[in-house]
Parts: C-alpha cells; structure tokens; sequence
C-alpha cells in the first residue's frame, strides 16, 4: 500500500515536471509546424517586388497619363475631351471609405466653384468591387445619385490608372495643369487636413493649390500626407 | 495527495489559457501618439486599424495570436482610427466579439497630416500600417501583414 502510494507521487511529480518544462519551451515549439511551403513563397515574392517598383507614381511636375474610363452613366471619359478645361481635380475616392464619405460634400462644392473656372473634379473608384462589394459600379451609380455627384465617377476597371497615378488610398487628389497637349502633376495629397470637420481645417492644401494655379503664382504647399483606405 | 493534484491541475489550467480581459478603449491624442510610438525597454507592436477596414479585421486575428504568445517580450498595440463617438456602437462590440485582449487605443485627433510623420515619414496615410519599435530599432510595414509576416518581424527584434 506504501509502495502504491509513494509510487503514485513519483509519477504524478514526473508528469507535472514534464508538462510544466514542455510549457516553458513553448516559443521554441512554435516553429516545429511548417507554416507554408518555403519554395512556393520565393515564387510568389518575385513578381510582387517588381510590381511595388512600378508603382512609385507620379511626382510634382511629371505628366500625368489620360485615360478612358467608363463613367457611371456609361460613357467612357478622357481628359483630352475636356476642350474647355485649364486643368483637372483627379481625386480616387470610392463608397465604402469612411474618409472618402466625409469628403463628399467638400468634393461636390469644389467641383461646383472651380468647374467655371477651368478646374472640373474627375472622380475616380481604382477598387476592386470582389474586394469591396460597396464599391461596385452599381453601388456607385446609387450614391452618385443620392448625393448629387455634379461630376464624372469613373471606373478604373482593369485598375491600371491608380498605379501610374501612384494613388495608394481614397481619398488621393492629384492637380493636374494643362501644359500644351500635357497635363502636370501640380499637387499630390489630402483635400484639407481636418476629413471630420470642415470648419475646424486648418489647411485647405487643394484649395490654396487651386487658387495659386488660377492667380498664375507658385503653389506653396505642393503635397500633404493625407489619411485614407488602402485601394485593393 | 488529492490536494495535490488540484494544485497541479490549477497550474495547468492557469498557464495554458489567456486570463487577460477582453481589452477597453483609451482615447488617446497627439501627445499619447507621441509617447506610445516612442522605444521602450520592452519591443513595441503599434498596429493601426480600424472596425470598418476589411483588410486591418482580416490581419488583426495575427497580432492577437501572436501578441499572446510573445506576451513577455512585446506590447501589443493595436491604434484604432474609428471615430472617438463610434467607440460603444462599433469598436466595444467589435472588441468583444473578436475577443481582443491586446492594448486598444483609440486616436482621436482628424489633423491626420500633423500626426502621420509622428508615426512614420514613410507613411503614405493609408490603413492597415504596422511599426515596431525597440530601444535601439524601428521598423515600419505600410502594407496588410501575414501571420508568418509578423512573427519573422518580431523575431528580428528579439
């Protein structure tokens, strides 16, 4: 009965060293599972790099590359048949962005002021609708119409302009000039600096770029950081 | 002998499992920005998110394993961007669902411009973006991480 007893102990204390060390070991197990297969990874990591090597986009004072694009009534629009324009608000927004939301009636009321003056808002959805289904082209033909979009909401179907843009989040403005039969990259960023209210902004960067465009004098503040969704 | 066992089966119960509460959101702003991407003794895992980002909810189940299992070695940060008043109608239920147990912050500050370069000058403003910081080390990840991602990330630092 003593042997049993004392026999019991050995094995309960053996069993408890064992699980209490396997526990102290946990971060030397973790890899013991191959998480994927090494090969397939260096594969895939080829294209990928070659692909972020395209996509550094345009700076200030590159020309930026037209396109044609389908608009949500169905027409497909292009810069060059704007005969009238001086030069172009290029903003990728999409539905599904909270920050693109909040820029909505922001975008509306500078299409309206600079339209007249030779600056038209072209909207651009560089998403991928599989990605998110809000922003797919029936989706924004619904919001184009509930808010009264007064400009062009295009699609970037094969999503081959955003990249040459080096647009990388909605919403990103991109102020193009017409220089002869090219359009210049006069500005890159945000809107403003303040997406949650528009009385409290401090910097009203696309603006001001505007307006030194119009005046014919040197754009002060030529980019910003601007907050917003990653296009996928 | 029975008391015994109970201990030992206390032990077990008590090591295997992640007793950590499902997380609460602090509201932070500039200043608290400032100070939590700044190095510290201990590795720093500053995640940005937010509930209505599909690719950051895709990632954040990453951050919340992983951050479990180097709970020594690394804070876990995750640095939401929804806004301050959607905290108790998303970000709570959100935290709760997902059994998020990770430090949750929440950036209540919209002069975005003024606070990305606190952050990282690399930073193009877009979410998901991921930071690393350690007394001596920084890494910056503007892009959506995996879950072996992260864990080489992290092993860098150790």
């Amino acid at each position: 009965m003593k042997t049993l007893k004392i026999l019991t102990v050995a094995v309960v204390g053996a069993i408890a060293i064992a699980v209490v060390s396997g526990m102290l070991e946990t971060h030397e197990r973790t890899n013991l599972f191959a998480e994927r297969p090494v090969p397939n990874e260096n594969k895939k990591q080829s294209p990928a790099k070659e692909k972020t090597a395209v996509l550094v986009g345009y700076h200030i004072g590159d020309a930026a590359t037209d396109f044609s694009l389908k608009n949500i009534d169905g027409e497909k629009v292009s810069l060059k048949n704007y005969d009238d324009a001086k030069g172009f608000m290029v903003i990728f927004t999409c539905n599904h962005c909270p920050y693109s939301v909040a820029y909505e009636d922001r975008i509306i009321a500078l299409d309206k002021k600079y339209k007249n003056l030779g600056y038209p808002v072209i909207a651009i959805n560089p998403n991928n609708p599989d990605e998110y289904p809000s922003d797919s082209y029936d989706a924004m033909k619904v919001r184009a119409k509930q808010k009264g979009f007064t400009f062009p909401y295009l699609v970037d179907t094969d999503q081959n302009i955003f990249p040459q843009y080096g647009a990388t989040k909605t919403p990103h403005v991109f102020l193009l000039k017409k220089e002869g039969d090219q359009n210049i990259v006069k500005y890159i960023g945000a809107i403003d600096d303040n997406y949650h209210d528009e009385n409290a902004v401090k910097n009203n960067y696309l603006e001001n770029a505007l307006q030194s465009l119009i005046r014919g004098e040197e754009i002060a503040v030529t980019t910003s950081p601007a907050i917003g969704c990653r296009i996928k | 002998m029975n008391k015994l066992l109970s201990l030992f089966a206390l032990i077990i119960i008590c090591t295997a499992c992640d007793n950590r509460p499902i997380a609460t959101v602090t509201a932070i702003g500039q200043d608290g920005l400032r100070e939590t991407v700044s190095p510290n003794d201990k590795i720093k895992v500053i995640n940005f998110w937010a509930t209505w980002c599909a690719p950051c909810v895709e990632e954040l189940p990453h951050f919340e394993s992983v951050g479990s299992s180097y709970l020594e070695e690394v804070d876990m940060i995750l640095i939401s961007l929804d806004e301050k008043k959607n905290i108790q109608s998303a970000v709570d239920p959100f935290l709760k669902e997902n059994n998020i147990k990770s430090k949750v912050l929440l950036l209540d500050d919209p002069y975005a411009a003024e606070w990305i370069p606190i952050v990282d000058q690399h930073w193009d403003g877009a979410i998901p973006v991921t930071l690393i910081v350690s007394k001596d080390k920084k890494q910056f990840f503007n892009k959506a991480l995996s879950k072996a991602d992260l864990e080489n990330a992290i092993k860098e630092f150790l």
